[in-house]
């Protein structure tokens, strides 16, 4: 008995900065959202109780309500198109020959860097007037786009940083449908061979069912990933640009990351951990809904 | 055939280019002067002042060095934090095991977002904000790589562990000489994740570092951005510098990059 005691030594770094850094402030968090700071310097005294108020405020809020839908809609674009281009590619890359991993492995390499960085790489060719895609594509481009640059207008910025993320991750979803095309036994694929299914149809019917687990996968982290969404807009947009939209002036790419950056960033705290919480229930929920729905 | 063959290499090629292109244009422009930084065009001549100028000048060699410092000590702290904790839960029997390792792995489901406000408070308790200690112990347990190695170390045979403990080795050794060795490429993967996490762990490094000498290299590059707005070529030469550590250690070790994140997304 005693040694079972002595064993657990091992999981005691570990399990001491969990507990503090991760356990506790996540119920911290949450007892948070029912205050608000009134003294910064003392953080754990200088607190009013205002009951659900923080999260009437933000419920409330026409600039949460909008951020939600800009994330949806950052969202919608973005998993269809991740899908689309990384099966795409698995399909074409799948052959596990030398070619094919040296390609594969080359799609993946931006997965691995950091999208602030690639966000801010990405500000040079959008740049309106003397940028690079703005000068090449200058014939189709109405003059509005190419005086503000694609991050400046408000109808091309939100699927101008799509594209520069979409680019950035298909690598990943390459691989991950890869292995799982490849994991498809060869019985399958000869018993649609015969009943003569081939081409789009037998992609259709028998290929994308057969890794549903892989779409699954990447449209729950997908959707995780566009309600915490950050870096790459503070890079690229800033929230920008301006909008006129229910009344109100607000950032037409000012998803819910942002929202919530803002809060944490203007100090109020409270109100700022009421909004992570509604996001993580509207995560979690929307995640098992699809979960849920795709489970035939 | 063979033609379907060569069009469908082409097709796949352009497309990689476009991939890739963000970055060699990055590495084009950092090398040309300001005055033709937007052109469309190979530099006239190629010239490093912009690397010089953002490493001496705006003190990106600074940032580079905290940012090294932290992610280096941050991935190895929590990668022998994860593999000590994965070697108990693998091999060895304690009080309220599954339970522990249950309550670790579930709280992978939470968005990071969510934790900042209460870790930041915290490091303002203990007093680490614009310190070292404030960026790197807050993420020191890594769930994900302890769940990787524990994958990793049921697999080991416990005969091997057995027979140094019937020749009379402590248990420390036995870690150390024995599982740390037996895990190594788990261990590999784990700290390339772990670094690469730090090297990028933007927002946090954003709200602990409220000096200017403690900048790591993604918030030098923000505030260089805001302030110098026009300056493309200079913040073309910040945005190489802080990429190119990433993309050596991708080349060097992309089998660990790329086993370690797709083990982890195809076991959830």
């Amino acid at each position: 008995m005693n040694q079972r005691w002595k064993n657990s030594v091992f999981v005691i770094p570990f399990s001491v900065i969990f507990f503090v850094f991760l356990l506790f402030p996540f119920f911290y968090a949450f007892y948070l959202s029912f205050f608000k700071i009134t003294d910064l310097s003392n953080i754990f005294g200088g607190l009013k109780f205002v009951g659900f108020r923080n999260y009437e405020f933000v419920l409330r809020d026409k600039e949460f309500l909008y951020s939600v839908w800009l994330s949806f809609k950052y969202a919608l674009l973005m998993i269809p198109l991740n899908i689309g281009l990384s099966i795409f590619l698995a399909m074409l890359l799948r052959a596990n020959i030398k070619v094919n991993k040296l390609y594969r492995t080359l799609f993946f390499m931006p997965f691995v860097l950091d999208a602030f960085v690639v966000g801010v790489v990405w500000t040079i060719l959008y740049a309106g007037k003397y940028g690079f895609l703005v000068q090449l594509l200058k014939p189709l481009l109405s003059t509005k786009v190419y005086n503000t640059g694609f991050l400046g207008n408000p109808s091309t910025a939100m699927p101008a940083v799509v594209f520069a993320i979409a680019l950035k991750n298909v690598g990943f979803g390459t691989i991950l449908y890869t292995a799982s095309l490849n994991n498809i036994s060869q019985d399958i694929e000869d018993a649609a061979k015969i009943d003569g299914a081939a081409g789009l149809k037998k992609f259709v019917k028998i290929t994308f069912p057969l890794v549903r687990n892989t779409t699954t996968f990447l449209v729950i982290t997908g959707i995780i990933g566009a309600f915490s969404a950050f870096s790459e807009f503070f890079a690229m947009t800033g929230g920008g640009p301006i909008v006129q939209r229910w009344g109100e002036p607000l950032g037409a790419t000012k998803v819910s990351g942002y929202y919530l950056f803002n809060h944490i960033s203007n100090l109020r705290l409270g109100v700022a951990s009421a909004t992570s919480f509604i996001l993580l229930i509207l995560t979690l929920g929307i995640s098992i809904l699809y979960s849920r729905a795709t489970k035939e | 055939m063979k033609r379907t063959v060569f069009w469908k290499y082409f097709f796949i090629s352009l497309f990689l280019i476009i991939c890739l292109f963000p970055f060699f244009w990055m590495l084009i422009t950092s090398l040309k002067p300001e005055g033709e930084a937007l052109l469309i065009s190979l530099p006239t001549r190629i010239t490093l002042d912009n690397y010089k100028n953002v490493l001496l000048q705006y003190n990106f060699y600074r940032y580079f060095l905290n940012s090294l410092i932290v992610a280096t000590i941050s991935a190895m702290v929590s990668t022998l934090f994860a593999s000590l904790a994965a070697y108990a839960f693998a091999k060895k029997e304690f009080p309220l095991k599954n339970f522990l390792f249950w309550f670790f792995i579930s709280s992978m489901m939470v968005p990071g977002l969510l934790y900042v406000i209460p870790q930041f408070l915290i490091v303002y308790q203990f007093r680490w904000i614009n310190r070292y200690e404030g960026m790197i112990v807050p993420h020191l347990a890594n769930v994900f790589g302890m769940f990787l190695i524990t994958q990793f170390l049921k697999d080991v045979p416990d005969s091997l562990l057995e027979s140094a403990r019937i020749d009379g080795a402590p248990e420390y050794q036995i870690f150390l000489k024995i599982v740390m060795p037996l895990t190594l490429p788990v261990i590999a993967t784990v700290f390339l994740l772990n670094f690469q996490f730090h090297w990028a762990n933007f927002l946090w490094q954003l709200l602990v570092a409220q000096t200017e000498s403690m900048y790591t290299v993604p918030v030098g590059l923000a505030m260089f951005k805001s302030a110098h707005e026009e300056a493309y070529a200079l913040k073309m030469a910040a945005s190489t510098v802080s990429l190119m550590p990433i993309v050596i250690l991708f080349f060097l070790a992309q089998r660990y990059f790329i086993e370690g994140i797709t083990q982890g997304a195809l076991k959830e």
